[in-house]
């Protein structure tokens, strides 16, 4: 027989598909622990220490949230800035704050969000991205959305329209009504804005810095 | 040389993240190196075969 | 099909599984089109089947007919791997209805309750809303039961009859396959963590386990239909296993770019999912490579017959070989590097991509599964094309590549107005929809939607008629 080439040879793939299979599975895995530690969620501590994480405590509902470019960074990221009321209250405890975000969380996972929306960019592309819902200008106080709800407040707005989403279309396209009672009402804005203090690289990018600048308007 | 983390937390991996592809080359490379290894030991039972 | 070429219950348990497939992939289109009249139509069915409901039923079935397909695929080739009858066929058969009860219910569900209240009994009973895997969690449990079953199944048998290359990456691919769907079992506040283990499920199956699978399948079409050399195919599965899962697990990063996980994923994400394509493309090769070297052999030989036993499986197959390296390789290519995606996730450009991926990686080799199951259970040596097979695999192709280009063309318009231009915004986003390039490309996707299901009409009449047509030689 004629001489054979290892790179004919069926052991040496085998062990090099174990080899290459079984490393990465373990470069995972070791990788998932150092994410793990970073992606926990801080506590009311941290927050007032002002230590960064990369994902906020639940009480961060008191502060205000902005979104700024860090040059550091080279992107925006998440601003916590000084107290600010949510549902007129600036001092939600650590349990209460968690009990909210418990109620939003699940509330987003009972009413299929995800199925029409984006949620930190994966989800469905029928409705706009809620990873920075929060900090949309059309929510603030001079915002066309708030406007329209006839309430005072950001939060209070966003609960209105969760409730009776097709009272207040915006597009054609509309949100159904989902059941979404006051209490979930409630739950679900603190859940979009602990979303928006979540560091998420930059994404998505320029939000709501420019406006207008579509067909010359 | 070293540049300071772009990350806002230090670990092992941001670590390596220096730069544009350093901590992806080096991964890279610590699993295609073995493969150099299992090259000769393979090459080695062939040849004793023949 | 009821029919006795079969003498293996192990094959006639894989014509049941690809049975049921095949009307869940029926009910994958229906669900389509009705998301895609919505994006025209906003109007239609609005709050009796949302969107959300539409859109579910639809990626859910897709999951589950290939899931299906796939358990299909095995219980069909285990016999002819191994030599003997699959080991606890008759739990195997037990956990098949177990299967499709569970499915029913969970379908019904879905349509007629939809959604529930803000607490645990929703995600125990109703949905866990979670994209791909809403399933609520006493189907999760049930699933994981059957899937258990599946692989114990696989292993026994593996072990028992002759474990060739292929069996053995099979057993190794599928006890992964079933683990891996228990990361997505939990419930957590942390949509960051959520989000993290939510890919392992998602992007393992179908980045990394699912590729594998196909590629064994793939091994085992081409010595079944075209007499390729084992030795050689299987040298060729085990290159493909070490491409796929040497890119394809750490390519996970990809996905880690935005939920909240640290910057050291983009590095990783990039060149590891940049270099998921390779595989595909040597499956490409290899399938063409193996065919020609064949064909050639016969030729020389002076015999001027096609080498190729099984001609609607075999174009399924050639399709699939093209569609991963098109639909997973050029279109996941597309926007896998970060500063790309910065702007592309969770835009129309992922939906392309998925349309076209699971076409063209799985539901073209599925659908060749079948075409040899029909093969085997008709008794058929030689089977040719009919009309109905001929319309059915054009009609599909250009159905989903059709859609795939209007959605791409959709996921451009939303990148340049609602993201570069409007910074993402609830205002940005509905300018980019209702701009005039996204209305129209959104029409065309709904027209080659159709065009599809017209075509998968085709493929139910030539599955019930062409193991009966006398074209084939017996």
């Amino acid at each position: 027989m004629a001489n054979k080439s290892v790179w004919s040879d069926n052991r040496f793939w085998q062990r090099t598909a174990a080899w290459v299979t079984g490393f990465a599975a373990v470069l995972l895995i070791w990788l998932t622990f150092d994410t793990s530690a970073q992606i926990s969620m801080g506590t009311d501590a941290d927050l007032k220490d002002g230590v960064t994480k990369r994902v906020p405590g639940p009480t961060v509902i008191n502060y205000k949230i902005t979104y700024e470019m860090s040059t550091k960074r080279g992107h925006e990221v998440p601003v916590i800035g000084e107290k600010e009321k949510f549902f007129g209250r600036d001092d939600w405890s650590e349990e209460e704050a968690a009990e909210l975000l418990h109620l939003g969380k699940l509330g987003s996972q009972a009413k299929n969000c995800m199925d029409c929306h984006t949620l930190l960019g994966n989800g469905a592309y029928y409705a706009p991205d809620l990873t920075k819902a929060w900090l949309d200008p059309a929510w603030g106080p001079e915002g066309s959305l708030q406007a329209m709800t006839g309430k005072n407040t950001k939060e209070e707005a966003m609960a209105e329209f969760l409730q009776h989403p097709s009272q207040y279309p915006t597009h054609e396209r509309m949100m159904p009504n989902l059941g979404i009672t006051e209490k979930e009402a409630i739950g679900l804005v603190a859940f979009l804005k602990h979303m928006s203090s979540i560091d998420t690289n930059g994404f998505p990018r320029n939000f709501g810095k420019m406006q207008g600048a579509v067909h010359g308007k | 040389m070293f540049e300071p983390m772009t990350d806002i937390v230090p670990s092992f991996f941001a670590w390596l993240n220096q730069g544009p592809l350093t901590l992806t080359i080096f991964l890279h490379t610590v699993i295609i190196l073995p493969m150099f290894w299992i090259y000769k030991q393979e090459k080695n039972r062939l040849e004793n075969e023949k | 099909m009821a029919n006795n070429h079969l003498t293996s219950e192990s094959k006639q348990l894989a014509t049941w599984y690809f049975s049921f497939a095949a009307i869940i992939f029926g009910a994958q289109l229906l669900f389509g089109l009705v998301a895609a009249i919505q994006y025209v139509m906003p109007g239609f069915l609005f709050e009796i089947i949302d969107f959300s409901i539409a859109r579910i039923l639809h990626i859910n079935s897709l999951v589950v007919w290939m899931v299906f397909a796939m358990f299909g695929s095995v219980y069909w080739l285990l016999p002819d791997e191994t030599g003997i009858e699959t080991v606890g066929i008759k739990i195997g058969k037990l956990l098949y209805w177990v299967f499709v009860a569970a499915i029913v219910i969970v379908v019904l569900v879905y349509l007629f309750i939809q959604v529930g209240p803000a607490d645990e009994t929703t995600i125990w009973f109703i949905t866990e809303g979670r994209e791909y895997i809403e399933a609520p969690r006493w189907a999760d449990i049930g699933i994981v039961i059957v899937a258990l079953g599946f692989v114990a199944n696989l292993f026994l048998t593996g072990m028992k009859g002759k474990q060739t290359g292929i069996v053995t990456v099979l057993m190794a691919d599928m006890i992964a396959f079933a683990g891996l769907y228990l990361a997505g079992m939990f419930f957590t506040d942390n949509i960051t963590v959520d989000q993290y283990w939510w890919w392992w499920v998602i992007h393992l199956w179908v980045e990394a386990t699912w590729e594998v699978f196909v590629g064994a399948i793939a091994a085992y079409g081409l010595i079944k239909m075209i007499g390729a050399r084992r030795q050689v195919v299987e040298m060729w599965l085990w290159i493909e296993v070490a491409m796929l899962f040497g890119s394809g697990i750490l390519g996970m990063g990809h996905h880690y770019f935005w939920i909240g996980t640290p910057e050291y994923w983009w590095e990783i994400g990039a060149l590891f999912s940049a270099l998921e394509p390779l595989p595909l493309v040597a499956m490409f090769i290899h399938v063409l490579y193996d065919w020609g070297k064949q064909q050639g052999e016969q030729n020389a030989l002076g015999e001027k017959v096609s080498v190729i036993n099984n001609k609607p499986a075999f174009t399924w197959f050639v399709l699939q070989a093209f569609g991963n390296f098109l639909g997973a390789g050029v279109w996941g290519f597309f926007h896998t590097l970060p500063q790309v995606n910065l702007y592309t996730h969770g835009t129309q450009f992922t939906s392309a991509h998925g349309h076209l991926a699971f076409f063209g990686a799985y539901a073209t080799i599925l659908i060749g599964m079948m075409y040899m199951a029909i093969q085997g259970t008709n008794g058929i040596k030689v089977m040719k094309h009919t009309k109905a097979s001929i319309w059915a695999v054009s009609l599909i192709t250009i159905g989903v590549m059709g859609m795939t280009v209007a959605l791409t063309i959709a996921g451009y318009v939303q990148v340049l107005v609602s993201r570069a231009q409007m910074g993402a915004t609830w205002a940005g986003y509905f300018d980019g929809q209702s701009g005039m390039w996204f209305a129209q490309a959104m029409d065309w996707r709904l027209l080659m939607g159709a065009v599809t299901f017209a075509g998968f009409l085709f493929l139910i009449k030539d599955f019930l008629s062409t193991g009966k047509d006398a074209a084939h030689q017996r």
